[in-house]
């Protein structure tokens, strides 16, 4: 059996296990379970040929519905491994976590949140629409009870909107996906759902079918990242979550969109994706400036930090429609290191709520000075997350950037070195990039007012039961952990680049031809205007 | 098979289209009566004869095709409609006595719990 | 010490050996990663020191130690001569393909660059780094524990970066470091985070520096995509050949324009320039060290380094519109700061915007195309500033955080303060540029690279110098100012509030005890029975030593290699990128040297290789002769000679006027002040008849409330409105069409009324009509 159906299986089994295990044995199963899913996870980073990373490996399939064509199909190229190696890694961590937040039902909680990790290792493993589709709309479940259960104050409102928000959106990026089942139907005589095969076939679609497609596509994956500006469930959603929740919803459940603007989007509509690509990168810029200024304005320390990922995750989609290996490598990166700085945030600020039980920055300031191991953390991934080079974020970010910079068909007529095509160029750079300094506002500014500063802790603070005034041993070795992935990544991101590139070019192959079409055509029109 | 059925059988002649019409019609008068009824009357009990009458109309018409047909897939239905209705009966009336120990009524009317 | 240790004759060795072009060809050894590496390490030690909490002075003299290695190793680097100059590669660090088919890839190691530039800039990074290092030690001691080590860990990752944004190999390393030090910057500034203050000005500069820093990172995107390379050497053989990566001149096209504009951009950003330096006289906050190290001789200069460092990108646009604006924006802030520091009370913010001024001055020789003098300021300013910092560290050490001149007098006379006041009239005296000090030989280069450079290739250039001339005289006032009132004069002083660390009074290290006794003889304080100055003891005393003996040495290299090269830093800058003959300088050597160095031509004619030759080729020098004329005089001399006899005067005349106008009555205010009482002088009844003037100039010009209004007031109230819409129309238009369907259930509701028989009435209806129209089809 491939090492992926384990990776979905051992996370369920536990699953169960949990919701029929003595409610006090609930979190260690819990923690067990997480780290059992390091053993497949494991053997399959090192028996994963990297050098051919942008191929589909431990392909197996089984039929299910076999007059439709459906099957239960996995695989991973390197893309898809790595996040699914993001994702087995959070699940100890938000597992752990939680030891003292949650203290109620707890066989619900890490039951759910145990299935929640099968679902995500399910979206990134399946090779199939039909069993694609499945995971991405069970991870909603599983999240909606976390929230609607473990969430604080407007937890209710938050877990409708964000079910009914990606849901709607869900629904109609699934119409997208169905229409390109059928094309395939009518074009090849035969039912597939196979990911592969339906993406040759959906690629010679007319340009009008393509655009519908990619409409559908982007409305479904786009609330997911989200963009702007069907962004307004993340921060509710986010505020609300109990913190597992949060690092999982910022770490894994926002990737889900990026991936299936990278998988489907990219690998299924090309030319429709070169003609509304600048469009999207206005959104993404946007949401990278517009989120970034209403963080700036933000109260509560946790909705900032939900707004933040919005502004981040425009980065992401504006390297992906970049379309070239730069900027999409970057966008896959920042996937990634996204989910290590700002679950970290999450992380710290669900320290902070657990303690004090507000995140009010008006009621909570100058910690560096009661709780300096805290605050050292917390600066630390307020960096990682400004982009400071020799951290994660700025590998990202910089190669984002830059691959909107060399997006430009001018140049690419020029003829330039550095060049790729693309419909963007160094104004939507320029644009982005104000969303660094943005960044850099809005961070400070929550740095400032609670690490910083004379201490202020709320009237009604008493000392929690069971928490040491600062970090204790599991909260320290939890953020240790992220912190070196942070700092490791930064550092040393070669490995990384190298293991997303194969991937990137072949998802990327079928643009260099359109793009340089598209620079030809545009030098003709200019030529006769 | 059937056809063997059929010949070895008391009644091995089909029902003549009129005899089916007399059914029929005995059939419809008894399921009028019964939805009237339904319509009319607020006693619990009364409505809930009344259904079984609706039953029992709907039993004759399928029996009376049956026969007219030649074939038993009728009847069958019949007797499961029976039986179901017997079950149901048993419930409806218990549901029928609980209601009225919580309203002491048994007027439909009592009732409006499902309002929008 | 830097350079004090350090025998002369390695020096000419140095020249001697020294024939290879101006692009760094060969390779430097791999050991000089230990210079990063060992501050790194300090980082790393200083943070198990945190975890282990240490409460004694181990993370300073760690640091000191390892920092003292760096310096030792950068030290061997440069007695090895140009043999290490060349690129050292560590490991890799970003490599990304562009494309599949394209060759080109995004290539970024963690790699060294060794040259002229990054060595003369190492020798005094890590030279001074040790030096406040030590000083450090024993200013922080009052903060022993989390904060002593949070603060060497902070000094230490300053160093590191620094030594990648210096060293490094790529733009992009160099990123990293240049955000590195912007980063050690804004913990450093904010280290009394108590202080709303320093948390503001530490957010300030980070986030003015920012705003550079987008047009650093635009500058490399560009610099991608023309040159199809971020690193230096092969970068700098295209501009040198005068193509880019298709073999296409870069002459006269934007890349030579807008890249260099955007480096600008990004200098202007961390040497606060221009509108960018509001965030540097806030960065004062910090403890005082870190403003000698990281606001004034160090980090400050990366500005300068990037210029200089690009130069050939600069120099390679024929209209030097770049240097142009270089050139003006330096005279302009150099300047606008000296104003501001007239009617300016605290002595480091004085010192702060000296800086500022200062730094106005190199980035002026920059675009003057004196890089040399530019350079060899940075050096010598790096050593004076740093003293006067110390200095003045040392006097608000020891009066509980006093700063205010007008609180402060007669400390010279103190006892324990005698070295501090000697070291801080040293440094003052380089600043000024008093006659065969330090600063006055760099800074006369600069002034007169200004009348030498023609008009026609800067525009304006004679006026720089003027403007800069005037800059010059108000420096020496300023300086004096602060001199004559806080060091000299009728002995008194009000401790401050102490806002750095408020346990002096009862933890002193045992190399204070003596400073009490000392304290309680001190008149002056009656008012104050409860307060005692405390002297520096050895560790402060050692550095301001040191970085005094060092200002007054360092002026010794001006004529190391005088005719060759124009001094040290000549030829230092002549194997480096910066390496350019600025027009004029030939004049100064004697006459043979003159044919050859006049005008653009490489410093290194005969290398080949040398960038200039380019420009030459594609004629924007026509011939030499010509720009041998084209060179500017000052009063019909050549100014490179006259410059020597002008500044003096004027710094003369500077120190003179402050003299009359602050200085104390009697031999210490050179016998012409009047002083007698510590905060009444002449200046108040000149101020007095300027009207509001000196108070606006006492505000800052108002600049930071302009810049709140205009920037941050605008920004933040558009934040709150785009919150706003977030809320009520963004998401109020979702809610809207999520509560669509309960509108509609809302409509339809009536119909569910509960009643049994309206819904058997209803059934049977629908039955009905569902009969009707069957019959009806059927009919039809």
């Amino acid at each position: 059996m491939s090492l992926l159906y384990w990776l979905i299986l051992i996370p369920l089994i536990f699953a169960v296990v949990i919701a029929f295990a003595p409610a006090r044995q609930a979190r260690s199963i819990a923690t067990i379970g997480s780290f059992v899913s390091f053993g497949p996870l494991l053997a399959a980073l090192f028996r994963f040929d990297w050098s051919n990373g942008g191929s589909l490996q431990f392909v197996a399939s089984y039929d299910w519905i076999a007059d439709m064509g459906v099957r239960l199909g996995v695989g991973v190229d390197s893309v898809s491994l790595l996040l699914i190696a993001l994702t087995v890694l959070l699940g100890p961590i938000c597992v752990i976590c939680s030891y003292t937040a949650v203290t109620e039902n707890v066989r619900v909680f890490y039951g759910w949140l145990t299935g929640l990790q099968a679902a995500m290792v399910g979206v990134f493993a399946a090779t199939d629409l039909v069993g694609f589709y499945i995971c991405f709309e069970f991870t909603l479940l599983p999240m909606y009870v976390l929230i609607n259960l473990y969430g604080s104050k407007n937890r209710k409102r938050a877990a409708t909107k964000f079910f009914l928000y990606t849901f709607t959106g869900s629904i109609i990026a699934l119409a997208g996906l169905v229409y390109v089942v059928f094309h395939h139907r009518s074009l090849e005589g035969v039912w597939t759902f196979d990911i592969p095969t339906l993406a040759a076939t959906a690629a010679q679609m007319p340009l009008q079918a393509q655009s519908l497609v990619l409409l559908a596509l982007m409305l479904g994956f786009a609330v997911k990242v989200p963009l702007f500006p069907v962004h307004t469930w993340l921060p509710l959603a986010h505020t609300e979550a109990p913190t597992a929740g949060s690092v999982i919803l910022a770490g894994v459940l926002l990737k889900l969109g990026t991936y299936g603007i990278y998988r489907f989007v990219l690998g299924f509509v090309p030319e429709a994706v070169i003609e509304y690509a600048a469009l999207i990168a206005v959104l993404s810029i946007i949401g990278i400036v517009y989120a970034g200024l209403i963080c700036w304005v933000q109260k509560d320390v946790k909705k900032l930090v939900a707004y933040s990922s919005v502004s981040h995750l425009g980065f992401c989609v504006l390297g992906l429609v970049a379309l070239n290996s730069v900027g999409a490598t970057g966008s896959v990166l920042y996937m990634i290191n996204h989910g290590l700085s700002t679950g970290a945030l999450f992380l710290c600020i669900g320290m902070i709520y657990e303690r004090y039980h507000t995140r009010s920055m008006d009621e909570l300031g100058g910690l560096a000075g009661v709780m300096p191991i805290w605050s050292s953390f917390m600066v630390f991934f307020v960096m990682a997350s400004v982009g400071l080079p020799g951290l994660n974020g700025f590998v990202s970010e910089f190669m984002c950037i830059i691959g909107t910079f060399q997006s430009s068909s001018a140049w690419v007529l020029e003829g330039r070195a550095g060049a790729a095509g693309g419909s963007l160029g160094p104004w939507f750079a320029f644009a982005a990039g104000s969303g660094v300094i943005v960044a850099a506002m809005y961070l400070l500014y929550m740095t400032g007012r609670v690490v910083w500063c004379t201490a202020r802790q709320p009237a009604d603070y008493h000392e929690h039961p069971e928490l040491p005034k600062d970090l204790n041993r599991r909260e320290i070795g939890l953020l240790s952990v992220l912190a070196v992935g942070c700092l490791g990544l930064g550092v040393y991101p070669t490995p990384l680049i190298e293991a997303i590139e194969p991937s990137v070019e072949r998802t990327l192959a079928p643009y260099q031809d359109l793009l340089e079409e598209r620079a030809q055509r545009l030098s003709l029109d200019e030529g006769e205007g | 098979m059937v056809d063997l059925l059929l010949a070895q059988s008391a009644f091995p002649e089909a029902m003549s289209q009129h005899v089916l019409a007399h059914y029929l019609f005995v059939s419809a008068a008894m399921f009028t009566i019964g939805l009237v009824g339904f319509l009319t009357r607020r006693n619990l009990i009364i409505m809930f004869l009344c259904t079984e009458m609706m039953f029992q109309a709907a039993g004759i018409a399928l029996i009376a095709f049956s026969r007219f047909h030649l074939n038993y897939e009728g009847q069958t239905f019949v007797i499961f409609v029976l039986t179901v209705a017997a079950a149901e009966a048993a419930l409806a009336l218990a549901l029928v006595v609980f209601l009225f120990r919580k309203r002491d009524s048994l007027s439909a009317e009592a009732w409006a719990e499902m309002k929008g | 010490m830097t350079m004090l240790s350090m025998p002369l004759g390695a020096l000419s060795n140095l020249v001697a050996a020294a024939d290879g072009p101006y692009i760094a060809t060969g390779e430097a050894p791999q050991w000089v990663a230990l210079i990063p590496a060992l501050p790194l390490l300090g980082a790393v030690l200083c943070l198990i020191c945190a975890c282990l909490n240490v409460k004694n002075k181990a993370p300073g003299y760690l640091t000191v130690g390892l920092l003292a290695g760096s310096f030792v190793t950068t030290l061997v680097a440069f007695l090895g001569g140009t043999d290490n100059y060349g690129v050292a590669t560590i490991f890799r660090w970003i490599h990304a393909s562009i494309g599949a088919d394209s060759g080109t890839s995004l290539v970024s190691n963690f790699a060294f660059y060794f040259d002229g530039l990054s060595m003369l800039w190492m020798l005094f990074v890590t030279g001074l780094a040790t030096v406040i290092g030590l000083y450090s030690s024993e200013y922080m001691s009052g903060d022993k524990g989390l904060g002593y080590c949070r603060f060497f860990f902070a000094f230490n990752v300053f160093v590191f970066s620094m030594s990648c944004l210096v060293m490094a190999d790529n733009l992009l390393l160099l990123f990293l470091g240049w955000e590195g030090v912007g980063l050690c910057s804004y913990l450093l500034i904010g280290y009394y985070y108590k202080k709303p203050e320093a948390v503001a000005a530490a957010k300030k500069a980070f986030i003015i520096n920012r705003i550079g820093d987008l047009g650093l990172l635009m500058a490399i995107g560009a610099t991608f995509v023309v040159f199809g390379t971020v690193e230096l050497r092969p970068l700098f053989e295209m501009i040198a050949a005068g193509i880019d990566a298709n073999g296409e001149a870069i002459g006269g096209t934007w890349a030579v324009v807008v890249i260099p504009l955007l480096l600008t951009a990004g200098a202007f950003g961390k040497s606060a320039q221009l509108f960018f330096y509001v965030w540097l006289p806030d960065a004062m906050e910090g403890p005082t060290p870190v403003s000698a190290l990281i606001h004034a001789a160090t980090m400050v200069t990366a500005g300068v380094y990037l210029i200089a460092r690009m130069f050939p990108l600069y120099a390679a646009d024929d209209a030097m519109i770049a240097l142009t604006v270089v050139a003006w924006a330096g005279a302009i802030t150099a300047f606008w700061a000296a104003t501001i520091e007239f009617a300016q009370y605290d002595i480091k913010r004085i010192m702060g915007y000296s800086t500022i001024s200062q730094l106005g001055f190199m980035f002026a020789g920059l675009g003057l195309l004196g890089t040399t003098g530019a350079v060899f300021h940075v050096f010598t300013h790096a050593f004076f500033k740093a003293t006067l910092f110390l200095c003045c560290g040392a006097v608000m050490h020891g009066f509980g955080g006093q700063l205010s001149l007008r609180r402060l007098s007669g400390v010279m006379w103190m006892k324990g303060f005698g070295i501090t006041a000697v070291c801080m009239l040293i440094g003052c005296l380089s600043l000024s540029g008093v006659p065969f000090t330090a600063g006055y030989f760099s800074k006369d280069m600069i002034l007169a690279q200004a009348f030498a450079t023609p008009g026609d290739m800067i525009g304006g250039a004679y006026f720089i110098g003027l403007l800069l001339l005037l800059t010059a005289a108000m420096t020496a006032y300023y300086t004096f100012r602060v001199f004559f009132r806080v060091f000299v004069g009728p002995k008194y002083f009000e401790p401050g509030d102490d806002d750095h660390g408020d346990d002096h009074g009862d933890d002193h290290g045992d190399d204070h005890s003596h400073a009490h006794d000392a304290a309680k003889e001190e008149p002056g304080d009656a008012l104050h029975t409860g307060f005692h100055p405390h002297a520096p003891g050895w560790a402060m005393n050692t550095a301001m030593v040191l970085l005094a003996v060092g200002t007054i040495v360092i002026a010794s290299l001006y004529f190391v290699n005088k005719k060759e090269d124009h001094g040290w830093a000549g030829t230092m800058v002549k194997y480096s990128s910066a390496a350019y003959a600025s027009p004029g300088l030939g004049h100064k050597g004697d006459g043979e040297k003159k044919d050859e160095a006049v005008g653009l031509l490489p410093a290194d004619a005969e290398a080949g290789a040398v960038m200039p030759v380019s420009l030459v080729a594609e004629g924007v020098v026509a011939d030499e002769d010509a720009t041998a004329k084209a060179s500017g005089t000052l009063f019909g001399y050549d100014p490179f000679k006259i410059m020597y006899y002008v500044s003096a005067v004027l710094g003369l005349i500077g120190i003179i006027a402050a003299a009359w106008f602050h200085g104390p009555k009697g031999l210490a205010g050179l016998g012409i002040g009047n002083r007698v009482e510590p905060a009444k002088v002449r200046m108040d009844a000149v101020a007095a008849r300027f009207g509001p003037i000196p108070r606006w100039a006492e505000n800052k010009w108002y600049v930071d409330e302009l810049y709140h209004i205009v920037f941050v007031k605008v920004l933040l109230v558009s934040s709150h409105i785009y919150h706003a819409i977030d809320k009520l129309v963004i998401d109020g238009i979702v809610d809207l069409l999520g509560s669509l369907p309960r509108w509609l259930g809302s409509l339809l509701r009536p119909s569910q009324s509960g009643v049994l028989h309206s819904y058997a009435t209803g059934m049977v209806a629908g039955s009905a009509v569902l009969v009707a129209l069957i019959v009806l089809v059927a009919l039809l």
